[in-house]
Formats: C-alpha cells, structure tokens, sequence
C-alpha cells in the first residue's frame, strides 16, 4: 500500500498539511478557515464559477481556492484587502442582478448571497440593475424557478447530473441572456424533471424554491420524513425536499365504512391505497334525462303514449361506462367498482381542482396516503410508481377503457391483449402541446385522463375545433386521410393518453372493419363539422354577432318578437317536457328582431364539457351535447357556459346505501345540472312545436342570419 | 298571431269554403222558396258545421293545456282557429236564415258576433302589438318579474339620490356642492322623479308615461359635472321604470281581450248546446 502523499503549505499564516490534490478551500476548512464561496458545496465537483472564493498565492492574479489545489511551500491570503476588495466587487456586481430580497430570502432569511453581501456591508450597489427581467417559471406544482435569481453558479445542474443523474437541467443562451434551462429549454413543469428537489436544495439564492403548501391543512397524522423516504416511492427523492413538504402528506387509517370523499365535492388531494380496499360509486338512482317506461295511471300513459318517439339517446348510452377520477370505469346499469392496495385516486381533483367524481367508502379497515398536489406530482414523476400505475392501468382500466368507447367495443379480447404491451402511457402539463397541425402523424390517442383542446391555425389566429374529455379519441383523421396532422392538440390541464402507434392502429383497422368504418365516418364529420364555423365566420362579419357569441352556436333558439305575444307557450311546453323543471328561460341578449333566450345554444366550443368529472355532459355522435343521468350535481359546468345556459336544479331521490347492498334507501335531494336537450327524441324540440304563433324556431345561426341577410 | 304570407293557403282555403257556402245557401235558399229554415236538412247541416267549427276553436284552449302532446303543432291548431273559427259566423247565419227569434236564438246571435268580434279584435291585437312592444320597449322582461325589478329600480333610484344628495357613495367623490343646490336636488328628486317611480296606485296620472328628459336636462345644467354620471345612471334607471310600465300596460291590451273572448266562446258553446237539445227536443 502506497502512503498518502501530503503538502503542507500555510494559510492566513497557520501551517497546514493535508493531501495531495486537496484544494485550497478545503484546506483551509480542515484549518478552521472559512473561505466565502457560492458556486460550490462539499458535495459537489468544484467549478470556481462564481469566483467569491478567490485567495491570494502569492501569484500575479488572485486564484479560486475552490478549484486551486494546495502545493509544498504555498503561502494563501484569504483575507487581505487586495482579497477583500475583490470579493467586495464581486459580491456587488452579483447583488446588481439580483432581485433583492430573493423569494428565499423573504421565506427562510438564508440567502446565500444576500447573507454574504450583508457581511460584506455591501448596502448601495454601485452598478446598474439588470433592465430586462430574465423571467419566471411556475410551472411546477412543487417548485417555483425565479431565473433573475439566478447567479449561474451551477449548483443545480451539478446536482441534477451529477448527484441524481437525471440530467435535466443544463445551461441555455449566453452573455447576458445566460441561465439555467430544463431539457431543451422547456418548462420545468413540462419537462423531463422527477421533482427529486435536488436542484432547489442545491441553489443557494432564491432562484429554485419550494411552493409549499398554501393554506391547507391535512387531517390525519403528518407522516415523518424518515418514514416516507422508506417507502419505495420516496426512496428517489431529496430528504430536504420532502421535509419541506412534509405538512403536504399524511397517513390516514379508515374503517370498513368510513366515506374518504364524496361525489361532487371540491377536493385538493389525491390518496394512494397503502393497505386495503375501497369501494366507488356515485349515487345516481333518478334519471332526470330520460323520463319514460315509469308512467303510471291513465292520463300519465297517454300522455307517454302521445309524447313518445323512439329515444335514441338511449341506445347510445347503452354501451357506454362512466368514467371516473380513477383507475377505472363504473358501468352504468351498476356504477360500483373497487379499488385495491396500490391504486391512486383523485388525481384530478388534485391536480387540476375539478370536483370529486365519484363516493369512495373503504370496504375495510385501510391505510391511505392523503397528499396534496406538489407531493403528488413527486410521486407521479417517480419512475418506480409510476411504471407501478400504468402497469395496473395496462392490466385492469385498459380493456375497460376501450371498450367504453362505443366505436371499440367490438375489439376481440385477443387484439386488446396485444394493445395492453404495445400502447404507451403518456402525461401532459397544462397548456403543453401534444400535436401540432401539419407535423406528420404517428399515432392515435385516447384520452385517459384530463381534458385537451383541438385548435387550426388561421392568418388571423387560432380557431377552436373542439374539447375532448375521457373516453374521446384523436389522431384519427391524420392516420386515415393524409398522414399530417390537421390540426393542433393542447393539454388543458394535467392530462394523461393512450398511445397506440401507427402500426397498431393499422392492424386493428384491418382486423376490425366495424371500427374502420365508424371511425371514417366520425373522420368525416369531425372535417365537416371543423369547415363549418370557417364559413359562418366568412359569411356573417356582424360584431354584434360576434360579441353575443352566436357564431359559436350549433342550434340556437330564437324568438321572432314580432310575433311572440309573450305567451310563454314555449317555457310552459319545457317544463312538461322535463319534470315541471325549465330549460328554457324567455329572457336574454336581443339580435335583430330577435330574442335569444336562455336555452342552451349546441355550442361549437363547448366550454361547458371541461372538467365534467364523471364525464355526464358530453357530445353525442350526432353533435348534441347532453346531460346524461349520472350527473353528479357539482355544478361545474353551469359555471363553465358562458351563457348562463346551465342550471341547477333540485330533483327528490331516494338514495341506495351500496355498502349495505341497496337496502334501506335514504329519500334525499340531489342537485343535477339540467340544459336544453333540444327534445332531442322528438324531430322538433317541445317549444317549438308548442308555440302557436311561429314565432319560436331553433336554426343554424349562421345558416339563417345568412339566409335572412340575403331575403 | 302574426297574419303574414305564411297564412296565404288558409286564406286562400277559407275564402274558396265561404265561397262555396254562400254559393250552397243561394241555391237552399231558392230551393225553399226564400224560406230557409233551421231545422231543414241543408239548415241542420250549416248549425252542424257550425257548431263543430266552435268546437274545434274551443279546443285550442285545451290543446294549450297539454303543450308537449304530438297531436299538431300548435300553430297549426291556431291558425285553424283563426281562419274556421272565422268560417262558423258565415254557417250559423246560413243554418238560421239571417232570422233568429226569441230569446234565446237572439242571445246566440249577440254571443256569436261579439265572440267573432273580439276574436278578430284579439288577432289584430296580436298581429300589431308584438312588433310595437319590440321597439317600444327595448328593456322588455318576464312580465311576472315586473314588479320585483320595479321594486329594485325604486330602491336603486333611492340610493344614488341619496349619494347625490350627501355626496357619499363613493370614496373617491368628494365633490364641492353648495348645501342650496343640495336641497334644490332633493326637492326635484321629490317633486319629478320619485313620483315617477312609484307603485301605480300611487302615482298621479299626470306622471303616468311621461319622460323626464327635460328634468335631467335641468338637473344637469344645475349641478357640477362629476355628478353628472349619477344622473345618467338615474336617468337610466327612470327610462327603464318608464318602459316596463309601457310593457305592463301593453301586455295587458296583448292578452286582456281574451278575457272577454273566453268566457263568451264559453257561454256560446254551452247555449248552442241547449239551443240544438232544445229544437231538436221541441
């Protein structure tokens, strides 16, 4: 064994021996001597990129004792004034970019650099402030990126690659321009990053910071930090980090029985079955859509026997499920499933603060993880975790998910085992583009989770085509009529897909017929119905138009006030149709000699369908949108038409208790969002068939203001 | 309802039948030697048409009871009401020869032309006012709303004069007014506008309709210009006052004509119903 090579050399005048290829810096630490540094921690390879630790050795120029290796016979300075005054410069040239106090500085009081420039009396900077801002990054639930912080001091991209080799962060621009970028320069929340938190536990300024948690306060015990890190889905994460989020997550123990959360209640956390079971539902006994087969009594059966034609709403419905804020569907004639040990639920609720989908009840005593969104987001870009959940998502939602699509409920089990390995899992952020219009197409899309926006560019901007939620599909028309895409998908909040590649697609359109026809067919009139807004836009240059937003309406109601006598024939004709309960309000925004009442307008861009946690307001096949029955009442997208065109409306109901299989019913009121459904099992809406002066007519408004223009 | 072209083949239809009627009665009338009576076969044949005619036209009532029932649309129904309901003065006439005797034919006669009367009242009430009330009253609402958002403006009104008056209301508006201008405000507000917003039972008729135009007009000259947007919003909040009032008065001409026409169709099918029991009993 060869010994250890040693130097000695004297620092500030006290002799030092120490190993061969020890630095300065670390010298003088071994010394009890503090040298001043910003660039550089002990845990990390020194870079000298700051220059704070700048020495005297004696040489022409002052050298960064960081990066200097100790020498036989070497006399270091840290502290003269030759040092001192370099520092000082240094310290102050830092300061004049630095947005004072830091976010860091302002939480914690420990900013590296405002405590070393208040050590070094540095009050007034000397230099001129940066004139344009370098930006922000809030992407991240977890972390916030202040970039004008930021003194390029590397910490973190060697903490990233070096520390947890995860290789996200780097350096981008230069000069002045420089800074820190995550991959290609993305943003951090849409990037590759895990949220490990190494970086933000590296930075010694305010530039990388923990977002913490904003006025919420768990119940159950808050879980030591000691204890998550055990737990196979922290080990990857910074300690640090997680006691910072510690308050975030907690361990909640519930007994067979106990509600964990309710449909239609606002939530911020999401909870991961530690040990146990749990039962889903959604209390939605009382159809408020469909309305016949129950007439009971003479005057009810003719009146059903007179009102009724065939309720193709119906059949539709049929092979459809209800999707939930889970790993799986409930089916509709019993919307019950379990959820197992190792499934994560609310994630939505979470994420994007939609309202609980459904009542979770545990079927046994069971221990969750109850977490807030920024521990979630850790935990969902955990490798381990998340290879976990789509791997139960492959085994157990896949097949279900699929088939509650009507257009793929004739794939052979066979097929869909070959799709379980073959599709890819992926996630958006918020406002991150999955597509854009004119690349090439190479897979097909299935929307699992969240809600995404389908937009064509135009020279005069971006024209919205459409909203998808759960259970809709895209990438269709590309792969069938062109081979590009046409047009520009964007995550509208956190939003996970089903992937199937192009070779898949191929072979299940060549294996199933059936479903190369209808999604032809839905090809087809997805094109026409994109052209369609193009031409009204075209045709109807009207501002009034415009700012009522009737371009946007797909059927619009109107009243021809020149010959409605104000009978109310229409409203009286709407409310027999649905229960006594209204869908139409004669009152609203005048166009021409035209009154537009509060009925629901078939929106080109229904706003109304974003964030529908169950899914219950949706777009037919023939473009209608509709409230289906299982709507849980959360009134979300009564606050989401713009129109005010979306109601809440009280319906009595007597509610099944499913943990005691269905028996003793509890009677209670429940609130479901009711619209226009434009009478859709009659060929013309109640209103207007019951308006005896032709003064109601439900019309294409481009079409028909178009037609008048023209008369 | 709205008699416009689309009414073109009911009219065309209507006048081809009366036409044919009338042509029918010339010739029953010369086959009877200028006696036509009742109770002749062509004259039971007119009361018989008549009479389902009415109540045919009654029926319209009832089918507006049952508004989402598949059995028409309910303009077809109104327009056949309208245009055979028509049809039934020309029968009856032509079924009682142009004669009624006694009382109670006599009481018929009276009922039929003042039902026929006030319905045709009733229609060109229905033709015209729809389209006066559109442009009379821009600010037109649900007429049982009327008198919950006239409550509101009152109480709207009340507030900004209050703030005009004590120059309150906002924060930012401290505005120089003389104590005299103050008062003068108050008793105008008073005298002309306040009466303006009261319940109809309180208000003086002079008031009734009126535009206060030349009170704003005044009261603009007299106080200082950062008032002046308080004013327009009670001017406003007048304006609006003042149109509901035209559409609670228009309303009423819109449907109040049926309340004659309804029980008289009423009273008409029940004594044609004795009159056809009694002549044919007697």
């Amino acid at each position: 064994m060869t010994p250890t090579e040693t130097v000695s050399l004297t620092i500030d005048g006290q002799a030092v021996t120490v190993d061969r290829g020890t630095t300065v810096f670390d010298a003088a630490r071994m010394a009890g001597i503090a040298i001043p540094v910003l660039c550089h921690q002990q845990n990390e390879r020194p870079v000298g990129v700051c220059r704070v630790c700048c020495v005297d050795t004696g040489e022409r120029t002052l050298t960064a004792a960081c990066t200097r290796p100790a020498e036989n016979g070497m006399k270091v300075v840290t502290d003269s004034d030759r040092v001192r005054s370099a520092r000082h410069t240094l310290v102050e040239l830092l300061m004049a970019d630095h947005p004072s106090p830091c976010a860091r500085q302002r939480q914690s009081h420990d900013c590296e650099l405002e405590e070393l420039a208040e050590a070094e009396n540095i009050a007034e900077i000397r230099y001129p402030k940066r004139k344009s801002p370098r930006g922000k990054d809030d992407s991240s639930f977890v972390i916030h990126v202040d970039h004008d912080a930021c003194i390029l001091c590397d910490r973190c991209v060697r903490g990233c690659n070096e520390i947890r080799h995860n290789e996200v962060l780097g350096r981008m621009g230069k000069g002045y321009t420089a800074g820190i970028a995550f991959d290609l320069n993305l943003p951090m929340g849409n990037s590759s990053c895990v949220s490990c938190g190494e970086c933000m536990v590296s930075c010694p300024t305010g530039a990388l910071t923990n977002k913490g948690i904003v006025h919420t306060v768990l119940p159950g015990d808050a879980v030591d930090t000691e204890l998550l890190l055990r737990l196979p889905y922290f080990q990857e994460i910074s300690g640090t980090f997680l006691n910072l989020n510690r308050n975030a997550v907690v361990v909640r123990n519930f007994k067979a029985g106990d509600v964990i959360c309710r449909e239609g209640e606002y939530g911020s956390t999401a909870f991961y079955i530690m040990k146990g079971k749990a039962a889903v539902h959604i209390n939605t006994p009382m159809a408020h859509v469909s309305k016949k087969g129950g007439a009971t009594g003479f005057f009810s059966k003719l009146t059903s026997y007179l009102t009724a034609d065939s309720d193709s709403a119906e059949t539709e419905r049929e092979s459809r499920s209800i999707p939930i804020d889970g790993p799986t569907d409930l089916p509709i004639d019993k919307p019950l499933a379990m959820l197992e040990t190792g499934d994560l639920f609310g994630e939505m609720t979470c994420m994007s603060l939609y309202p609980r989908s459904a009542t979770i009840v545990a079927a046994e005593d069971s221990v969750m993880i109850e977490m807030l969104r920024n521990v979630l987001d850790i935990m969902l870009r955990n490798k381990t975790l998340r290879s976990r959940l789509d791997s139960n998502y492959r085994k157990r939602a896949l097949e279900d998910h699929l088939r509650s699509v009507p257009l793929f409920s004739s794939l052979s089990g066979e097929f869909i085992e070959r799709l379980r390995d073959h599709v890819e899992l992926l996630r958006f952020s918020r406002d991150e583009v999955i597509c854009r219009q004119g690349e090439p197409v190479d897979r097909f899309y299935l929307v699992r989770i969240g809600f995404v926006k389908i937009t064509e560019s135009h020279p005069g901007g971006d024209l919205v085509l459409a909203y998808l939620g759960k259970g809709d599909y895209f990438g269709e028309i590309g792969l069938l009529q062109g081979g590009v895409r046409t047009a520009t998908v964007t995550a509208l909040d956190h939003v996970e897909l089903v992937s199937i590649n192009a070779d898949d697609f191929d072979a299940m359109l060549e294996l199933f017929p059936d479903i190369r026809r209808g999604l032809a067919a839905v090809s087809d009139s997805r094109l026409r119905q994109n052209r369609h807004p193009r031409a009204g836009a075209a045709s109807v240059p009207l501002s009034d138009f415009l700012d009522q937003g009737l371009m946007e309406a797909n059927s619009l109601l109107l009243l021809d006030l020149e010959k409605c006598t104000r009978c109310d024939a229409c409203v009286r004709a709407c409310a027999d149709a649905h229960d006594g309960v209204t869908r139409l309000i004669r009152e609203g925004l005048r166009y021409q000699n035209y009154l537009v009442p509060t009925s629901c307008r078939q929106c080109r861009d229904p706003l109304c369908m974003v964030g529908c946690p169950v899914g219950s307001i949706r777009r037919r096949e023939t473009l209608e949108v509709v409230i289906e029955d299982w709507c849980i009442g959360c009134g979300l997208c009564a606050e989401n038409c713009p129109y005010g065109n979306i109601s809440m409306h009280p319906f009595p109901s007597l509610q099944p208790d499913i943990m005691e299989g269905g028996s003793s019913p509890k009677a209670v009121v429940q609130y479901k969002a009711t619209s226009c459904d434009l009478c859709m099992e009659h060929a013309e809406p109640n209103c207007v068939y019951a308006c005896p002066h032709d003064a109601a007519h439900r019309v294409d408004p481009n079409e028909f203001f178009r037609l008048s223009a023209l008369r | 309802m709205r008699i416009d072209s689309t009414h073109r083949p009911w009219f065309w239809a209507t006048l081809t039948a009366l036409a044919g009627l009338t042509g029918s009665y010339i010739l029953y009338r010369a086959m009877s030697g200028g006696q036509p009576n009742g109770g002749s076969v062509p004259g039971l044949l007119y009361g018989i048409a008549g009479y389902a005619l009415m109540l045919y036209a009654a029926l319209l009532g009832l089918r507006r009871k049952v508004p989402v029932w598949r059995v028409g649309r309910a303009q077809t129904w109104m327009r056949g009401h309208l245009w055979l309901g028509f049809l039934t003065l020309p029968l009856i006439l032509f079924h009682c020869g142009f004669l009624w005797k006694g009382p109670l034919a006599s009481l018929l006669m009276i009922l039929l032309f003042a039902t026929v009367g006030s319905g045709i009242f009733g229609a060109a009430l229905q033709h015209f006012i729809p389209a006066l009330m559109t442009r009379a009253v821009p600010l037109e609402t649900i007429y049982e709303e009327i008198p919950h958002i006239r409550r509101q403006l009152c109480d709207e009104a009340d507030k900004l004069a209050g703030s005009i008056a004590a120059m309150e209301a906002e924060d930012a508006l401290q505005i120089e007014m003389e104590p005299d201008l103050r008062s003068r405000f108050i008793a105008i507000y008073s005298k002309s506008i306040r009466p303006m917003l009261a319940p109809d039972k309180e208000m003086k008729r002079e008031n009734k309709l009126e535009t206060l135009e030349y009170v704003f007009d005044s009261l603009r000259k007299m106080l200082p210009d950062e008032v002046h947007p308080m004013l327009a919003d009670l001017e406003s909040i007048c304006e609006e006052e003042r149109q509901l009032r035209v559409q609670k008065r228009v309303y009423l001409w819109l449907h109040g004509w049926l309340l004659v026409h309804v029980p008289l169709s009423l009273a008409l099918i029940v004594l044609g119903a004795v009159h056809a029991v009694m002549a044919l009993r007697y």
